[in-house]
């Protein structure tokens, strides 16, 4: 990371405010290869300030939001705009009725500044390994919606992450929405470990999605986050909570199995060694809590 | 590069203005529109100096540039009570002490009186967790609290 540069304004660009789809794909092309996409700002603007980037334009989606905004159900899919803020998805009652998981990570993303402004389409964009938003949506069995000049395209979110900081995104597209299925009897849940309670990154976080049927597991997902280069679903450990018992031991073997999946590295908020001891504390707290809201005994 | 003509409403006043598209709402505020309630911090999104709200919400307008007011609505804390006529949490806020070096306080009365209006029964660990976007290095948050608290009561 640079030095801030806090004397010195950001560098110059032309700032463009498209009105229309239409519009924002020329003011790309317009510009080849040196845009910038703006959108809540949290992400960019401090990468403007560190000099990270240095775009010769800004291409601001704040006049899209009849197009990239809202938040509605139809035909069994919760629909999430790109353009929604964290402070919207904390408050939906679509969200904490089909998406519980969404709405608690989305309620610890950052301060209550960030959260107004902040959007779910930025935040995976910007695909940190740690986005808050992402485990939730991957647990969820969740697909991103990508939208370019010659029309749009849908991948679960687990592969719109590619990397560190990289994303499937080509020149030209955008986060257009997410899409998340709208199942009734499928709980979800999140939960994250982090060096202070608020205004900080994830050390760890993980979600879960499943339903509970007679004592079992249905279909279930266990997705992680800031233990990999991108945020991950736990494949194994969801195979073996898929139709297990509901129960303290089974916790446990999934849980085992989560932290086995998690490939961290140690930096400046935790050690690796730590991380995946994380990933088993919280796997295994989360299901409990599954287990004992379920009402089994 | 170009200025950018921008209409949006500060403190419930019309304005039109041309501003850099390089520079934040927070130092078009304070340098430009003489709104010098607007404190710059950190810069960087995490200390909530500069709060203000934007279309009632608050947000760090470090992190907002200028263009992006366009057609929206700005309040400072100069658009929330006057020296003569305090707002309920300002008013607090004398009566508990609850400032010191005053840098932080108008980000702090901005997101504070949010609270009192959008999420009055909010409890303790609420409060604290809406306001862990303001830091105050100098009076440990309590005197604030207890301030909104009284404010909420009335």
């Amino acid at each position: 990371m640079r030095p801030f540069q806090y004397l010195a304004p950001i560098p110059s660009f032309d700032y463009v405010a498209p009105r229309t789809l239409a519009e924002l794909f020329e003011a790309f092309n317009g510009h080849g290869k040196g845009f910038a996409i703006i959108a809540g700002g949290t992400d960019l603007m401090v990468a403007l300030k560190e000099r990270a980037v240095a775009p010769e334009a800004v291409v601001d989606l704040c006049r899209l939001r009849g197009e990239l905004g809202g938040i509605d159900v139809s035909k069994g899919v919760l629909r999430v705009g790109a353009l929604a803020t964290f402070s919207q998805i904390e408050s939906d009652p679509l969200v904490r009725r089909y998406a519980n998981a969404l709405r608690q990570a989305a309620a610890n993303v950052g301060t209550l500044q960030i959260r107004s402004i902040a959007t779910l389409g930025g935040n995976l964009a910007t695909a940190s390994p740690a986005a808050d938003s992402a485990p939730p949506l991957i647990a969820l069995g969740a697909s991103v919606t990508l939208l370019g000049r010659s029309g749009q395209r849908t991948l679960p979110v687990q592969s719109f992450f590619t990397g560190p900081k990289k994303n499937a995104l080509l020149r030209g597209e955008i986060v257009s929405s997410v899409e998340i299925p709208a199942g009734e009897g499928v709980s979800s849940v999140w939960t994250r470990a982090a060096v202070r309670n608020e205004n900080v990154l994830s050390t760890v976080s993980v979600a879960i999605a499943a339903s509970i049927h007679d004592g079992r597991f249905g279909s279930s997902r266990v997705a992680l986050g800031a233990v990999a280069p991108t945020p991950i679903l736990a494949e194994n450990s969801s195979r073996a909570m898929t139709g297990s018992e509901a129960t303290a031991g089974q916790a446990e073997r999934v849980a085992a199995l989560a932290a086995e999946e998690a490939r961290p590295i140690s930096d400046i908020r935790a050690s690796a060694h730590y991380r995946k001891h994380l990933v088993f504390v919280l796997t295994r707290r989360l299901i409990l809590q599954m287990v004992s809201e379920a009402g089994i005994p | 590069m170009r200025k950018v003509r921008v209409s949006f409403t500060l403190n419930g006043l019309k304005k039109t203005d041309e501003v850099e598209p390089n520079q934040t709402l927070c130092d078009y505020l304070h340098d430009v529109a003489g709104t010098t309630s607007v404190k710059k911090g950190c810069d960087t999104g995490e200390c909530g100096a500069c709060t203000v709200l934007l279309d009632d919400m608050p947000v760090t307008s470090c992190l907002v540039l200028a263009p992006q007011v366009e057609g929206r609505d700005v309040v400072t804390v100069e658009g929330l009570g006057t020296k003569l006529v305090p707002n309920p949490v300002q008013q607090a806020f004398v009566e508990h002490d609850a400032v010191q070096c005053g840098y932080c306080i108008p980000g702090m009365i901005v997101t504070l009186s949010w609270v009192r209006e959008h999420v009055p029964r909010a409890s303790d660990a609420e409060i604290k967790r809406l306001m862990s976007g303001n830091l105050c290095r100098c009076t440990g948050y309590l005197q604030q609290i207890e301030a909104l608290k009284a404010a909420i009561k009335g």
